[in-house]
């Protein structure tokens, strides 16, 4: 480990060499990018967070993709997950319960981030200025300042960033997604009549947190302060960590945070969105409470184009009626510009996590199209958690005449953290 | 103006969660009730709303979740209305009871609260909570999310506190870009803690302060590790901001010198995108 003024003892320099010598791993930060020598075939991974979803996004976005990887490091605030790690990935990782620490290993590649996303910036924007590429766990944040600044410090220090879900590349493969892709690029079409509904898929009643839980004493394997992080510092309750931590909105969202970056990724691909968000949000859900999610009913997002996008959570409350579903047809382009669409070429192919490391270009998840995508999940929280329609300024990422509604777009962090 | 009885009469109505904590058995009955009930207590004015947080608790310490409940609900009711003198009445109010000899746990939840529906009218409450080292943190954030009269709250704390709620206020008036802060940016550059080393730098990048561009690469030339990422990134940001105002001689020269001084293999990204950046400056 290193020293409490973050540099790096001698100890954990040897360690870390070591490490990465016993099993032959040249660190890309050493061979590989441009204008380089070919770089190592295997990356030099880390995780932080080693919960349900940890190591899962080294598989699926490396090994699935035809890369291979190493496992050197594991970071978790929890010890007893940390052990867990460490047996299931073998005892070539490296054990840190602070980040900071493992951050600052030289001969680490990549970081898989699958922290409670109350982390994720903050981890995302620190892998960045340490020079490592990054897979980071959907929901990529817990509020929209969050993800603009992720998209910032990843473009200042060049890293690939993959978000952990992978629709688009199935949007991709559809003839119908490709067709609809190139109608919304074309520029061609004035109004966008589309209204997709999502129906399904979130468990609104699971995702409710507790209004009534009694403050427990932390666990002595757990370091509590470092999990509320960047968050209030609330009492410890067991809900509020290990998964149930999803039901509170100082760690995530609920349902809709939880699930909508998988649904609208694709959607968002297709429809051409990545590079902008809806103006107009509505919904209808139960009154919210403060610091545990609730019931909610639907959301509708409607961009400035008049494209519409419906999560209707199918569990509770009222259906959403207010438009019928409506797909994005040919026809509703004029002739002329049905056959200017049709003679365009197909969009380039999302790229896969691993050649985006190897030839330092935007993955198919990108970091833009990540913040995008779970813009969409926290405006309609916003919206749930007031009860209210709001607009929102998808230059500017703020909410339009909503005080209170924009204090839910930059929630200001716990200290020693910020963006 | 409801009596204490009839106050808590009134908040009984609030539906109790179900079996397991929850409200997921709240229907189109209940949230009527509830709504009724956020309206009945708007109409009680300050009377209403002092009442409903003496029926608050520390958290563990007595079953408040109708209370809690209810006090937030008229927070968000207040926002909403389009009515600023309602707000501002609600917010005053709940401002009244923060100074109180209430539980901690208390006066945090009502701060939380101000940070939601509060305005300019309860800063110098909020900033004599800075004071408060056990409230200090919860202050700061509901006075940063307010924005507006904050930063003076802080400046005038800042001189009064240590520790972490020194960490606090600087890190707020760096949110705030409190470009008065500027002395104090600089003077805490050099101070013993890492964390408001760190917070120093941020602060100085936050208000485009180009008279402490050396001593800000001074310093992250000299660190290492967690401390020289943060502290490096500090001098991109010092160097975008004066980008965008115009001052582009000034940030080229710190592109220039991270261009130059990062040559270590594991700061390749950090001299890449220095160069970068001075490539596009020009």
């Amino acid at each position: 480990m290193g020293r409490p003024d973050g540099r790096v003892s001698r100890r954990t320099f040897l360690q870390g060499t070591a490490a990465a010598a016993a099993f032959a791993i040249v660190p890309r930060n050493v061979l590989g990018g441009p204008g380089q020598s070919p770089p190592s075939e295997t990356l030099a991974a880390a995780l932080i967070g080693c919960g349900g979803q940890g190591g899962e996004d080294l598989e699926s976005y490396i090994t699935n993709a035809g890369g291979r990887y190493r496992l050197l490091a594991a970071c978790d605030v929890d010890k007893g997950r940390l052990a867990q790690a460490r047996k299931k990935f073998g005892d070539q990782v490296e054990p840190y319960t602070d980040f900071r620490r493992l951050l600052e290993r030289q001969d680490i590649d990549v970081v898989s981030i699958a922290t409670p996303p109350h982390w994720h910036a903050l981890l995302c924007i620190a892998a960045a200025q340490a020079g490592k590429d990054i897979l980071c766990e959907k929901p990529m944040t817990r509020f929209i300042a969050e993800g603009r600044a992720v998209v910032t410090a990843c473009k200042r220090y060049g890293r690939v960033f993959q978000i952990g879900t992978s629709g688009r590349f199935g949007a991709y493969k559809s003839d119908l997604g490709r067709r609809i892709h190139k109608i919304m690029r074309s520029g061609l079409l004035k109004r966008c009549p589309a209204v997709h509904v999502h129906k399904g898929g979130f468990p609104v009643r699971g995702y409710c947190g507790l209004v009534n839980a009694r403050p427990e004493p932390v666990p002595g394997h757990l370091d509590w302060d470092l999990y509320c992080g960047p968050s209030p510092l609330r009492p410890y309750h067991p809900h509020r960590f290990g998964g149930s931590h999803r039901n509170y909105w100082d760690y995530e969202g609920g349902s809709l945070a939880d699930f909508a970056q998988h649904y609208m990724d694709p959607l968002q691909w297709t429809y051409g969105k990545d590079d902008t968000s809806p103006v107009e949000i509505d919904s209808c859900a139960a009154p919210q409470h403060p610091e545990a999610c609730g019931l909610w009913a639907w959301a509708e997002l409607t961009y400035a184009d008049g494209f519409t996008i419906v999560l209707d959570g199918n569990e509770w409350g009222p259906r959403y009626d207010r438009k019928p579903p409506r797909r994005l047809e040919l026809s509703d382009l004029d002739k002329e510009s049905r056959k200017k669409v049709e003679a365009m070429p197909d969009p380039e192919p999302p790229r896969s996590f691993v050649e985006a490391v190897k030839t330092r270009r935007e993955a198919g998840g990108h970091v833009e199209a990540a913040h995008r995508a779970v813009t969409l999940a926290h405006l309609a929280n916003i919206s749930i958690r007031l009860g209210r329609k709001i607009r929102y300024d998808p230059v500017k990422e703020e909410i339009v005449g909503d005080e209170a509604a924009n204090r839910l777009v930059y929630q200001p962090m716990r200290e020693p953290w910020h963006l | 103006m409801p009596t204490t009885e009839e106050l808590k009469a009134l908040v009984a109505q609030v539906p109790d969660p179900d079996p397991n904590g929850t409200y997921v058995n709240l229907d189109d009955a209940k949230i009527g009730r509830i709504r009724q009930v956020v309206g009945d207590l708007h109409k009680g004015g300050r009377d209403a709303v002092v009442g409903l947080i003496d029926m608050l608790a520390e958290p563990g310490q007595g079953n408040d979740v109708k209370p809690h409940f209810a006090l937030h609900l008229l927070a968000v009711h207040v926002t909403g209305l389009g009515d600023d003198k309602a707000r501002a009445q609600f917010a005053l109010a709940v401002a009244s009871q923060v100074g109180s000899d209430r539980p901690k746990g208390v006066r945090k939840y009502l701060i939380q609260e101000l940070g939601l529906a509060g305005g300019r009218e309860v800063v110098e409450t909020l900033g004599q909570a800075l004071l408060d080292a056990d409230l200090c943190d919860d202050a700061a954030r509901a006075l940063a999310a307010i924005r507006d009269g904050a930063a003076e709250q802080f400046l005038a704390a800042l001189p009064k506190v240590q520790g972490r709620s020194r960490l606090s206020l600087i890190k707020k008036l760096g949110v705030l870009c409190c470009a008065k802060a500027a002395d104090a940016f600089k003077q805490a550059l050099g101070d013993e803690d890492a964390d408001v080393r760190i917070a120093a730098a941020w602060g100085i990048a936050r208000i485009a302060d180009a008279s402490a561009a050396d001593a800000l690469l001074a310093a992250a030339d000299r660190r290492e590790g967690w401390e020289r990422f943060n502290e490096t990134d500090a001098c991109f940001a010092l160097a975008e901001g004066l980008l965008a105002a115009g001052r582009k001689a000034e940030a080229a020269a710190i592109y220039t010198h991270l261009g130059k001084t990062r040559t270590a293999p594991s700061e390749r990204h950090v001299r890449e995108a220095a160069e970068r950046a001075g490539a596009a400056a020009k």
